[in-house]
């Protein structure tokens, strides 16, 4: 479960992206963040993990405040959480299978992990982690000669053989076309059903927001303007949340 | 079998690759080491070595840093610091002008299937030629003096530049040129209009930063046919001899960090 | 600046070309630094061809009469001994100096530590380091270990290692950080990190710097032995002294073999790393 109790964050530049944010996410749920970019999205999102320090206030994951921890406690946190991003961020000239398997690493040593071998499990883990994503024949392949989608998928397998409870996605499928995208949302939505792994996803297209997650959180201007089932979300809500209808690139139409 | 252990079985052993590449430099490393005469009392005085090193950087004699007192300026190690500058720049400048007929020669965009192969041909040829061998040869033609460095680092940079020169017309946008076609310009026009404004900052960057490199040989190269600090880095290299080195030290280094900013700092401007 | 009226009547002016700004520093430096340079009064151009026969034929005068045979058995028996010298130097220090460079250029660079702190000192170091040239680094590891191969392995560590570092935060720095990225946030640290997300990037550019650094080393190795450190260069200068021009010739036809052998060798194995 991830609490946040007034949290607030500060750049250092003096802008302030968010002003008081106050949730619950419970073990198991489907969140899409929607908002416009610069509402603090992905703000939020990265001080789950704190891939962004938060300035004030105070965030629970499972009941533990997390934004004074650091070193080890920090390495270990991370480690049970996955997070996809939308660039990918594969070693695109590594082979990936190797880049499943470095989602490992935080598991072991420095010292083992220089050396670069692991154990027979893991690599098993790391196989059946892209067989789940169904792309255990590109195994061998370099990362960088795969298709945007399936690269996205190698870093959904990175994250699963993390063996995480959580799932972090900053606007997963934003760089992805139309039909890999749906493809991707499907594979969020396996993970999510089969392993029962909690996801929060930033999305920037509204109707696979409200067609894949139960829950929705609209943020805007640094606050939660909106937090409810996807089902109950209104034209009038969406235009709270966006300030305006929707553009035409915010929904992905099929 | 599943998909799973099938592939599990074809996961390429890398560790091996890594062991072999990693045993493979510590035999070269120890390999090296072999029949390194190690001098078990020399050692032993590798700290006292090191004081007294360190010892000679307080007792700089100034005089002969600054050519002061009894040392004529044109004794000193700073006028020696200006003949290395000397020796650097002249070369470099000859260096850059041979260099660009030879680039565009050995570009493919100017000099065609042919002119490249032959141009590049002739560089790679003087490149092959450390800078001490040309300075031993040119020490016949022009003598004991700092004339001979200032021709042997201006034949090598000739081959050095002339690779990048062409590198730079080949790399750039080829597009100007089918307009100058299109106009109806000759080939030394489109040299003069399509290529010249082109290339002409990175000319710039490429010679600036050979200028660096050439610095640094021209400190040395007076070793073998003297000028700069040639002479005196030999008196030097005799042990007893550490507050001369401490007395060069003070000043090359300076001089190469001066020079490597204000390289660095023009390149920037440059781009 | 030159003022152009067209036929509307309107003027325009073409802003002064910064072409001349250049070319008169350059001028100025010209002179003030010609000074330095000392301009022979008469050239012996004309002796720079026989010195060149002298060079790639046996000897024959008064003082020394020798054989094609002499020649290449020279070449064969005698200079491969100094090469060996050589090469074990220049590898031991190449090895040892990019060992040393490669965690360096990591803490030197900017992107992996945010932290000036951090970076500011490793880069301090690094940069006085790489001012000193190859034979200045041999004369002052001569005097702390005294004269032999030990001595140039030192000194062509610490140049190598100031070459080697440099290059590398250099690609370091414009290596691509999302994955490094994506590393930290599987919980792993900088270390782990670089290993799994850096190194895989700068690994192929780190071995072809590596035959890159091995190359100076060869060719800044000749000049060893007139600081005192045996090495190919000692035929050079036994040679300058003596008048034996012919076993000159030979280590040039030597190096230059070896120097061609590390090209077409570094071409390829950066083929393969492609």
């Amino acid at each position: 479960m991830i609490r946040f109790v007034d949290v607030k964050k500060t750049y250092l530049n003096g802008v302030q992206a968010l002003k008081g944010i106050n949730l619950e996410i419970h073990d198991g749920e489907f969140v899409a963040i929607i908002g416009l970019s610069g509402a603090g999205k992905s703000t939020l999102l990265r001080s789950i993990n704190k891939m962004i320090d938060i300035t004030e206030g105070e965030l629970y994951i499972d009941d533990v405040e997390i934004s004074s921890i650091k070193g080890k406690e920090l390495r270990m946190l991370r480690r049970s959480i996955g997070m996809i991003f939308q660039s990918f961020n594969l070693v695109r000239r590594m082979s990936v299978f190797n880049n499943v398997i470095s989602g490992r690493v935080a598991y072991h040593s420095t010292f083992k992990t220089l050396i670069g071998r692991f154990p027979a499990q893991e690599k098993i883990l790391a196989l059946e982690s892209l067989e789940a994503m169904g792309i255990l024949d590109k195994a061998f392949a370099r990362a960088d000669q795969l298709s945007g989608g399936q690269q996205q998928r190698v870093a959904l397998a990175r994250a699963l053989t993390q063996q995480p409870k959580l799932i972090l996605a900053d606007e997963p499928v934003a760089s992805l076309d139309p039909i890999t995208t749906i493809q991707v949302m499907d594979d969020f939505a396996k993970i999510n059903k089969e392993f029962g792994i909690t996801i929060i996803a930033n999305m920037h297209h509204v109707d696979l927001a409200l067609k894949y997650a139960n829950r929705i959180i609209g943020v805007k201007d640094g606050l939660v303007v909106f937090d409810g089932k996807s089902t109950d979300i209104t034209e009038d809500i969406l235009v709270n949340i966006y300030g305006r209808t929707l553009k035409h690139d915010e929904v992905l139409g099929e | 079998m599943t998909n799973v252990q099938q592939t599990y079985l074809k996961i390429p052993k890398r560790w091996k690759i890594n062991l072999i590449f990693s045993i493979a430099m510590l035999v070269a490393l120890i390999y090296s080491f072999a029949g390194s005469e190690i001098n078990i009392l020399r050692l032993s005085s590798v700290f006292y070595s090191f004081k007294y090193m360190i010892l000679a950087y307080t007792k700089i004699n100034w005089d002969l840093v600054l050519g002061m007192g009894i040392y004529p300026f044109s004794d000193g190690v700073v006028y020696m610091a200006l003949e290395t500058l000397a020796m650097a720049f002249f070369g470099t400048l000859l260096g850059g002008i041979l260099a660009i007929p030879l680039g565009f020669l050995s570009s493919e965009t100017v000099g065609g299937k042919t002119g490249s192969r032959i141009g590049s041909a002739v560089l790679v040829l003087i490149r092959v030629f450390p800078e001490i061998i040309l300075a031993v040869v040119l020490l016949k033609g022009f003598g004991i003096n700092s004339m001979t460095c200032v021709m042997a680092i201006g034949i090598h940079s000739v081959g050095m530049l002339g690779k990048l020169f062409a590198e730079a017309i080949d790399n750039m946008d080829k597009l100007p040129l089918e307009a100058l076609d299109a106009v109806g310009a000759n080939r030394w026009q489109k040299i003069r209009f399509g290529i010249l404004p082109q290339i002409a900052a990175d000319f710039s960057s490429v010679t600036l930063y050979r200028l660096d490199i050439n610095v640094r040989s021209a400190s040395v190269l007076g070793i073998v046919a003297a000028g700069g600090f040639g002479a005196m880095l030999s008196y030097a290299s005799a042990p007893e001899n550490q507050s001369v080195l401490a007395a060069l030290m003070v000043v090359i280094v300076p001089m190469i960090l001066i020079m490597d900013a204000i390289s660095g700092y023009l390149r920037g401007k440059l781009i | 600046m030159t003022r152009f009226t067209l036929t509307s009547g309107k003027v325009i002016v073409k802003p002064f070309n910064k072409i001349w700004i250049v070319l008169f520093v350059i001028l100025i430096i010209v002179v003030v630094l010609g000074q330095y340079i000392y301009f022979p009064e008469y050239l012996t151009l004309a002796e720079i061809w026989p010195f060149l026969k002298k060079m790639f034929s046996p000897r024959n005068d008064i003082f020394g009469h020798r054989t094609w045979g002499d020649y290449f058995n020279y070449i064969f028996t005698i200079i491969p001994y100094y090469l060996l010298k050589t090469i074990k130097m220049s590898i031991g220090g190449t090895v040892i100096g990019s060992a040393i460079a490669l965690p360096f250029s990591v803490l030197a660079a900017k992107n992996v530590f945010k932290n000036k702190w951090i970076t500011s000192p490793f880069r301090f170091i690094m940069n006085i380091i790489r001012t000193i040239p190859a034979a200045v680094m041999v004369i002052v590891a001569v005097f702390i270990v005294g004269t032999g191969n030990l001595a140039g392995i030192i000194g062509f560590s610490l140049f190598s290692f100031g070459i080697m570092a440099k290059m590398l935060y250099e690609v370091i720095e414009t290596s691509d950080m999302n994955s490094f990225e994506a590393l930290e946030s599987t919980g792993a640290n900088k270390t782990q990190a670089f290993r799994y997300a850096l190194l895989p990037q700068i690994f192929p550019i780190f071995i072809s710097y590596l035959i890159y650094v091995f190359e100076i080393n060869i060719r800044a190795s000749a000049l060893l032995a007139f600081v005192g450190v045996e090495s190919i260069g000692s035929i050079i200068q036994v040679g300058l002294d003596g008048g034996d021009f012919d076993y000159i010739g030979g280590v040039v036809i030597v190096l230059t073999f070896v120097i061609i052998i590390i090209q077409l060798f570094s071409n390829w194995i950066r083929g393969k790393l492609q």
